[in-house]
C-alpha cells in the first residue's frame, strides 16, 4: 500500500494537485465570456423596472421584445434587412470569390502575383475613405438606403477576403484530379464544379461562415448608406439611444437577434473550420 | 484506336527548353514507352499529347485529326496519373463511371459498365469504398478501370507503377501488358524504369534533355544502342564503357591491343561491352587481363568488378564463380557484342 502510493510519479502528482486550479481557471474564463451573453438574454426578458437593477430573480416578460418589434424600433423589418443584405452578399460573393480564387491559383497571369496582391491591398484602405465616393455614387444612382447599396459595399471587403481564403485551399489541392476530369471529358468549368469544389468544400464553407459573420455585423457602411428603409440590425441598435435615455431593454432584445444566428452556426463553424484547417494542412 | 503523330513539337518556358523540336510516329495499337531520366521531357511530351500542356510550336495528330489546339476533353484520350488522380469524394464505382457520366450516359448503363470493368481489374468487391480506404495497388486499379471504361483512341500512362512496392509492380506490369494486348488500344507509357520499358514496349523512345536519343524495339535499343547515353541508360548493371583507340588496324583498349577489332583511326573511341557478354578465363588467355576489385553474389549471378589500370568494369558471371580480391583474370570480348562509339559525338560507329 505504502510502496504503491510512493510509486505515483511526480508529474502525475503535480497534475492532480493543479487540477482544481485548472478547473477554476476554465470556469472563470468561460464565465467572463458567457456572462455578457447571459446578461443580454436576461435583460431582454426583464420587466422594464428591473432593467437597471442587478436583480437576478425576476418575472420574465415579453414586453420589451414586443415593443422592439413595434414602431419606432421595427425590429422585424430591420431583421429582414439584415438577412437580405447578408444573404445577398454571400450569394454574390462566394461564387465570384471561388472562380477568382481558382483563376489565381491555377493560371499564370502577366505580372505573377500582382493580381492577388492588388486585391489584398484594397483591404488596407480605411473604410472611411471608401465610403465617401460610395455615398456619392449611390446617391447619383438613386440607390441610397437600399439593400443593394449595402450588398455592393459589403462585396468590397467580402470578395477579397473570401478569394484569399479559398485560394489557399485550392493551392493545397494537387492538380491531378481536375486534369483527370478534363481528360475524362469534362470542360475546365465542369471539372471545377465536379471535382475541385466538392473537395474544397470545407474551405469554401469556412470562407462563407467568415463572410457571413463580417457582413452580419457590418456597421459602418450601413450607418452611412442607410436612413430608414434599409437599416440593418447593428444600426438599429443605435436607434434605441433616444432623448429619453438609452433603452437597454430594447437594445437587449435586438442583441438577442444579432447573437442568435451566431449561436446557431457556431456548431457548423466548429465542424467545418477544424476540418477546413486540417484538410488544408495535411494531404 | 488511332495512330499518333508528333510533328516538330517543341515546348519551352522562357529560356528553358522542355522538349526540343521532336518528331515521332506511333502506329495504331502500338505500345510505345517513353524512357529517360527525370527532367528529360518524356512527361511533358505525354502531357502535350493529352492536351494538358500546349506545345510552343509543332503539331499533334491523333487518328488523322489535328488536335494541336483541341481541349483535353475533345481528344478522346484516357490517362493514368502517377498519383492516380482519383476523385476523393466519389466512391470507386462513381470514379470509374465518371467519364461516362460526363458523356451523359444513363445511371443504369453507367453502373453496369463500371461493374463490368471493375470485374476485369478485380475491383468488384470494392465498388462502394472511397479511394482513401484503398491500398496503393487498388487505387492504381481504379485509375486503370476509369481509363478503360470507355474505349479511348489513346491510353496515356504517366509512371503508373512508381508508387507501388516492387512485388506489386511486377504483377501490375503484367496486368497492364495483358490489358493492352486484349484491347489493342494505342498506348503511350512514360517511365524512368528501363525494366518496365523493356518488358512492356512494342517500341521504346529513349529521351534525354528534351531530345529523342533512339526509337526502336526493346531488342534494338538493347542490342544496338544509338549512342553512349542509350548504352549506359538501358541495362542493369549498365554497359561497360572503355576508352579505346584504333591504331595500325587493331584496337587498343586500356593500353592492351585487342585483335580482330578495329575502328576509325586518329580519334578517341569508346568500346562498349555488356557485363553479361564478357567471358572470364584464366589470366593471359583472354583479350585483356584485369584484377578483381570486388565480387558480389546477387543470387542468380555473380557480379565481378574488375580493374584494368584506372578503369573499372563489371562482368556478370555464373553464380558458382568465386574470385579473391586482387586476383588476376583474363577477359574475352565476343566481337559480335562489342559496340564502338565516337568519344566526342557519343554516336554509335557502325562496323
Amino acid at each position: 500500500m505504502m510502496s504503491q502510493s510512493l510509486t505515483v510519479s511526480a508529474s502525475s502528482r503535480k497534475l492532480r494537485r493543479s487540477l482544481p486550479w485548472r478547473g477554476i481557471a476554465i470556469w472563470v474564463i468561460a464565465a467572463l465570456w458567457i456572462a455578457p451573453v447571459v446578461w443580454i438574454i436576461a435583460t431582454a426578458f426583464k420587466p422594464r423596472a428591473d432593467v437597471y437593477s442587478l436583480a437576478v430573480l425576476f418575472t420574465p416578460t415579453l414586453d420589451s421584445l414586443l415593443s422592439a418589434f413595434d414602431s419606432p424600433y421595427l425590429l422585424g423589418a430591420r431583421l429582414l434587412n439584415s438577412l437580405l443584405v447578408t444573404a445577398g452578399t454571400l450569394v454574390m460573393a462566394i461564387p465570384v470569390a471561388t472562380l477568382a480564387a481558382y483563376a489565381f491559383s491555377r493560371f499564370r497571369f502577366p505580372g505573377g502575383q500582382v493580381g492577388p496582391l492588388l486585391l489584398l491591398a484594397t483591404q488596407f484602405l480605411p473604410p472611411v475613405i471608401i465610403v465617401i465616393p460610395l455615398f456619392v455614387v449611390f446617391r447619383h444612382l438613386d440607390m441610397l438606403d437600399t439593400p443593394w447599396a449595402l450588398m455592393i459595399a459589403n462585396l468590397s471587403f467580402v470578395v477579397p477576403y473570401a478569394t484569399w481564403m479559398i485560394k489557399a485551399f485550392f493551392d493545397a489541392l494537387p492538380p491531378d484530379m481536375e486534369e483527370a476530369a478534363q481528360i475524362d471529358g469534362a470542360s475546365r468549368l465542369r471539372a471545377m464544379w465536379d471535382v475541385v469544389v466538392p473537395v474544397a468544400l470545407p474551405g469554401i464553407a469556412t470562407a462563407s461562415i467568415f463572410c457571413f459573420v463580417v457582413s452580419w455585423n457590418e456597421f459602418f457602411y450601413a450607418l452611412v448608406l442607410t436612413r430608414e428603409n434599409a437599416v440593418t440590425l447593428p444600426v438599429a441598435l443605435m436607434s434605441a439611444r433616444t432623448e429619453q435615455g438609452d433603452a437597454w431593454d430594447i437594445m437587449a432584445s435586438m442583441g438577442l437577434f444579432i447573437i442568435a444566428p451566431m449561436l446557431l452556426i457556431s456548431r457548423f463553424v466548429q465542424r467545418y473550420f477544424v476540418r477546413g484547417l486540417v484538410t488544408g494542412a495535411i494531404r | 484506336m488511332a495512330s499518333v503523330k508528333l510533328i516538330d513539337i517543341e515546348k519551352r518556358w522562357g529560356d528553358v527548353v522542355g522538349v526540343a523540336r521532336q518528331c515521332l510516329d506511333i502506329a495504331d495499337g502500338e505500345f510505345m514507352v517513353f524512357l529517360g531520366p527525370s527532367g528529360c521531357g518524356k512527361t511533358t511530351t505525354m502531357r502535350m499529347v493529352a492536351g494538358l500542356e500546349a506545345p510552343s510550336s509543332g503539331e499533334i495528330w491523333i487518328g488523322g485529326r489535328d488536335v494541336t489546339d483541341a481541349l483535353p476533353k475533345d481528344r478522346d484520350v484516357a490517362m493514368v496519373f502517377q498519383n492516380y488522380g482519383l476523385y476523393p469524394h466519389l466512391t470507386v464505382a462513381e470514379n470509374i463511371a465518371y467519364p461516362l457520366k460526363v458523356r451523359g450516359l444513363g445511371r443504369a448503363e453507367r453502373a453496369a459498365r463500371a461493374r463490368e470493368v471493375a470485374d476485369k481489374v478485380e475491383l468488384a468487391h470494392l465498388l462502394d469504398r472511397r479511394p482513401r480506404d484503398l491500398s496503393g495497388g487498388q487505387r492504381q486499379r481504379v485509375a486503370l478501370a476509369r481509363a478503360i471504361v470507355r474505349k479511348p483512341q489513346v491510353f496515356l500512362m504517366d509512371e503508373p507503377l512508381s508508387n507501388l512496392d516492387a512485388k506489386l509492380r511486377v504483377s501490375m506490369r503484367a496486368e497492364i501488358r495483358r490489358l493492352q494486348n486484349e484491347l489493342r488500344i494505342t498506348t503511350i507509357y512514360v517511365t524512368h524504369d528501363q525494366i518496365e520499358a523493356m518488358t512492356l514496349a512494342d517500341r521504346v523512345v529513349v529521351m534525354r534533355g528534351g531530345v529523342i536519343q533512339q526509337v526502336g524495339t526493346p531488342t534494338e535499343v538493347y542490342n544496338r544502342p544509338a549512342n553512349l547515353f542509350v548504352a549506359s541508360f538501358v541495362g542493369s548493371p549498365p554497359m561497360n564503357l572503355l576508352p579505346a583507340q584504333a591504331r595500325g588496324g587493331v584496337l587498343e583498349v586500356c593500353g592492351t591491343v585487342v585483335r580482330d577489332l578495329t575502328g576509325p583511326e586518329g580519334q578517341a573511341l569508346v568500346l562498349g561491352v555488356r557485363p553479361e557478354d564478357i567471358g572470364l578465363v584464366a589470366a593471359g588467355q583472354g583479350d585483356v587481363d584485369a584484377d578483381v576489385y570486388l565480387c558480389e553474389l546477387t543470387g542468380d549471378a555473380v557480379l565481378v568488378t574488375l580493374e584494368i589500370g584506372q578503369t573499372r568494369l563489371c562482368v556478370r558471371g555464373d553464380r558458382h564463380l568465386r574470385f579473391d580480391i586482387g586476383q588476376r583474370v583474363g577477359l574475352t570480348l565476343p566481337r559480335a557484342h562489342c559496340h564502338l562509339f565516337d568519344a566526342n559525338t557519343e554516336a554509335r560507329i557502325e562496323a
